[in-house]
């Protein structure tokens, strides 16, 4: 690598880097950040009000030996630094340290809670992604006409909208029913009770009441991704390269597919990418509203006691994905984009 | 908050969900009543206590089994019993109701015999769950913290209950429990009961109305009434042991040192203030205004709900809401209006403004709270009002750092777990006013040795006397948990206490082998009142119409077997949140 770089003459501006010193040099800032985070996250939950002690022993801790008893066995009594050596060993052992309010391993929980959140929310934002970029571009097309008007208010009235309000609504006309007409969707849960969720019968009834939080979602993202596609497909349409594909006799879909769409694609590439960084912090209003036991719930939940070892770990996975997909994004644009390796 | 299961492990657990998963699945030696919670045969069948009370012995039933076939004997209990006496954690949650009991013995099969240190009031009261031994001798003493006792490899979990848990986890969202084939007792009458828990209320409604479920609880006082006007439903508000109050700061100290600790009001200090409060408060309005009617006025620490054992004060002791008695008595305690016409300390100096807590996730808390700083207003007494989480309101008590606080309490069918968090044993610790008295805490021990219910009760009333007029808390109301049940598919709901209490999720769990398919119900098989729990909703839907609704309405895939039960617990409800609240001491 060192030769390739030696080879070249000094740019005036900046020496292009190689891919693989960028990949590098971007995986070593993903571990720096990732680092912090490991740091900040044991301290930034010690700060919250309230003392597990307190709140989840409740009645039960009578006497002051009783108290101290529960914290030694979670080791709440021990120093803070030491307390933070413990957090640092659980997080590279991968065990993450036991709930105190549920008395399993934290990793046990996470693992638990994860598939339902990555249906939940991954599907959502898949099929964000693909309709509201489909709505985006159509809508930028057609700038003026009747769709972009009517997709543009649409979509805005629904990201506008409370998730969970959203979600009441589509319960109450597409669950319950309205007036004359039943509902036909599961008013909440993952699965019904009854079923074996691994079986076939088990995951075509899972995919039946997931229908409606993932259909309030996706409504409720659609417009993150349509007036990005919207807005950068607009810039491109006035460039003079369209009008040379048009010269050329290019039919208009053409030009739509191959020239400006792809050029318009990068900011919407860089927005989905990281939001699905976020899938793995969960949709905590639309887990409560349907109760769907996923990983947003749970960190919202230890909020209370507050169970710092459940807080650490949700924290941990949802900052990792983020960093993640962070990671990804970079790698990709510098595949795509050697601009940006300078 | 959630309305999930802790743990299963009935040593573990505290939320109402895993109370409910054991009363099901488990047995006590002797429980409660439906109708007035007093002691009641359960796994007993009768017992006897010795003249100086020392020794009680406890005669067990003919041919218990627990539900893998193998005999319940007297064994297992001394083995519960004697694991919660010598284990910390399992003795966590159950000692006390085993406080003075210094050994447990099974002299055969059938006789299990405690002996105690000195006698003991809350006898022969013993919810505690009776567990096998012949499955927790495998369960080391260090083992118990991380025992999850939860179905595996679809054998359900050893019990006696009338119910055996098949599925279900700690932090899951659903338990399902069948029907024990060996369990002792006649029924229960439905195959299997499914706890569904939800995480927001107004789906659960919804849930109800369609009939993907056919119980409900924890709902609000708006939805109970929509939930009227539905066909095939009842509902209502239950009469529940909760009691909310406006708590002083009656003198924070540190429990180490004993010096005054954190900057209470001196107003708050004095009994003969807190006392002219109690008539500046307007109880009415508050349970109208704050509650939406879903609740009654209050007095003391116990709830009328246990009528053994409630004082009601007298008409000329009781606080009615009247603003010029509390001006005059500010008066005549030297809390006087200066020229500013704000009222002034007796040494003269201005009292300031009195800082008002309120928990900002109970909108009912912040209403109280606003209405208070509106009648001091009227006294000539500046206040005011600041909403926040729990948890750092719990921080405050402990702190001292407050002036007047609104929260609740779950009453325990036993008033000794009540009366006890008013002792200065539990200063810094669940006593969250402060309050410390020779004369009570002497009262208390007194009670707590008192073997005689009739003895106790009067005890027990003078207490509660005491503390009203002291006004460490001035209760406000006593609040109802909302319910409702599909009518059209079940019956036989006997209320808790009888009438106008909760239907299903109440102490003991007793009432779940009653419950029958409203088609077969009839007269209940002439259980007492059961019937009549049905008609307490005002919607006067017969009890028998169509069970196709239970049956699967068609849209939840699967569908319900017939005679399916699902009851559902929320969140949000009253159980899981306040079963007991805590305030300990720092850290």
């Amino acid at each position: 690598m060192s030769a390739v770089v030696a080879s070249q003459p000094a740019a005036p501006v900046a020496r292009r880097r190689s891919y693989g010193r960028y990949v590098l040099a971007k995986v070593l800032g993903a571990l720096g950040s990732l680092a912090f985070v490991v740091v900040v996250n044991f301290f930034l939950f010690r700060v919250l009000p309230g003392d597990p002690a307190r709140v989840l022993g409740r009645d039960r801790l009578k006497s002051p030996a009783d108290q101290a008893a529960f914290r030694s066995e979670y080791g709440l009594d021990q120093s803070l630094p030491h307390q933070f050596l413990t957090y640092l060993q659980n997080t590279f052992t991968g065990h993450l340290g036991d709930s105190i309010r549920y008395r399993v391993p934290v990793s046990e929980l996470i693992l638990d809670r994860l598939w339902p959140t990555l249906l939940l929310v991954g599907t959502s934002t898949l099929l964000a992604m693909l309709i509201g970029v489909w709505i985006g571009i159509v809508g930028a097309w057609n700038r003026g006409r009747t769709f972009d008007r009517a997709s543009t208010g649409v979509t805005l009235t629904l990201y506008s909208m409370p998730e969970w309000w959203l979600g009441l609504l589509l319960i109450a006309v597409l669950a319950v029913g309205l007036g004359p007409l039943d509902g036909i969707f599961p008013t909440g849960q993952l699965h019904s009770n009854d079923v074996d969720p691994t079986s076939l019968e088990g995951v075509l009834d899972t995919a039946w009441h997931l229908v409606l939080p993932v259909l309030t979602l996706t409504l409720a993202y659609l417009a993150e991704y349509s007036l990005v596609m919207r807005s950068s497909l607009l810039d491109e349409i006035g460039e003079d390269y369209l009008t040379t594909a048009r010269a050329k006799g290019l039919r208009d879909v053409v030009v739509r597919r191959r020239h400006a769409v792809r050029n318009a694609l990068l900011p919407t590439t860089t927005v989905s990418a990281l939001s699905f960084g976020f899938v793995v912090s969960g949709a905590i209003t639309i887990e409560t509203v349907f109760s769907i036991p996923g990983l947003g719930l749970l960190s919202s939940e230890a909020l209370t006691g507050p169970d710092y070892w459940v807080l650490q770990g949700t924290f941990l996975v949802a900052a990792g994905g983020v960093i993640l997909a962070n990671l990804v994004v970079n790698l990709v644009y510098g595949l795509l984009d050697p601009r940006v390796r300078t | 908050m959630t309305g999930d299961a802790d743990s299963l492990n009935p040593f573990l657990g505290y939320e109402a969900v895993s109370y409910e998963a054991w009363a099901l699945e488990y047995d006590f030696l002797v429980g409660y009543k439906m109708t007035d919670m007093s002691p009641e045969p359960a796994l007993a069948e009768s017992w006897e206590t010795s003249d100086d009370g020392l020794t009680w012995t406890f005669h067990l039933r003919d041919g218990l089994k627990w539900n893998d076939g193998v005999p319940l004997t007297a064994a297992d209990v001394a083995y519960t019993y004697n694991r919660v006496l010598t284990e910390r954690i399992a003795g966590g949650t159950w000692r006390s109701y085993l406080k003075t009991t210094s050994s447990v013995t099974a002299p055969d099969d059938q006789t299990v015999v405690l002996q105690l240190d000195s006698p003991s009031a809350t006898l022969p009261l013993l919810p505690i769950p009776i567990i096998p031994e012949h499955i927790w001798k495998d369960v080391s003493k260090d083992a118990m913290k991380q025992y999850a006792d939860e179905p595996s490899d679809g054998k359900p979990v050893v019990g006696s209950g009338p119910f055996m848990l098949v599925e279900g986890t700690a932090g899951g969202s659903s338990y399902k429990f069948v029907e024990n084939p060996y369990w002792w007792g006649d029924g229960p009458h439905v195959d299997q009961v499914v706890i569904q828990v939800y995480k927001s209320q107004d789906p659960m409604a919804q849930a109800l109305i369609k009939g993907e479920i056919d119980f409900a609880e924890g709902l609000t006082p708006l939805q109970v009434k929509a939930l009227q006007d539905q066909p095939g439903v009842t509902a209502h508000n239950g009469i529940s042991p909760i009691f909310e109050e406006i708590g002083f700061n009656t003198g924070s100290v540190d429990t180490e040192t004993g010096k005054p600790l954190g900057d209470p009001n001196p107003a708050v200090l004095d009994p003969k203030f807190r006392h002219a409060l109690g008539y500046a408060v307007d109880t009415e309005q508050i349970v109208r205004t704050a509650y939406q009617g879903a609740a009654e006025p209050g007095t003391t620490i116990v709830p009328p709900f246990y009528t053994t054992w409630h004082w009601e004060p007298p008409d000329d002791e009781k606080f009615t809401f009247d603003l010029d008695q509390a001006a005059a008595e500010l008066d005549a305690a030297g809390y006087v209006k200066g020229d500013d016409g704000k009222r002034t300390l007796p040494d003269g100096k201005p009292i300031g403004k009195l800082r008002l807590f309120a928990r900002s996730s109970e909108k009912p808390s912040v209403d109280t709270m606003d209405l208070l700083k509106s009648w001091l207003g009227q006294l000539g007494i500046d206040s005011e009002v600041t909403a926040m989480d729990s948890s750092s309101l719990g921080d405050r008590i402990i702190e001292g750092t407050y002036d007047i606080f609104q929260w609740d309490w779950y009453v325990e069918p036993d008033p000794d777990g009540i009366l006890g968090d008013f002792t200065c044993d539990q200063l810094g610790n669940l006593n969250d006013s402060w309050y410390c008295d020779d004369d009570y805490d002497a009262m208390y021990a007194a009670q707590g040795a008192e073997t005689d219910r009739d003895a106790r009760a009067e005890i027990v009333k003078k207490m509660q006397q005491q503390l009203y007029e002291d006004a460490p808390y001035i209760v406000t109301a006593y609040t109802k948990v909302g319910e409702a049940f599909r009518s059209d598919a079940f019956a036989c709901f006997q209320p808790q206490p009888d009438p106008g209490g909760v239907w299903l999720i109440q102490y003991g769990g007793h009432n779940y082998p009653l419950l029958r398919a409203a088609a077969e119900a009839g007269d209940c098989d002439g259980t007492p009142s059961a019937a009549g729990a049905v008609e307490v909703g005002d919607d006067g839907t017969p009890t028998a119409a169509s069970v196709s609704a239970a049956a699967g309405d068609g849209n939840t895939m699967g569908g319900f077997l017939a005679g399916v039960l699902s009851t559902l617990v929320v969140v949000a409800g009253f159980w899981a949140l306040n079963r007991r609240r805590t305030v300990d001491d720092r850290e």
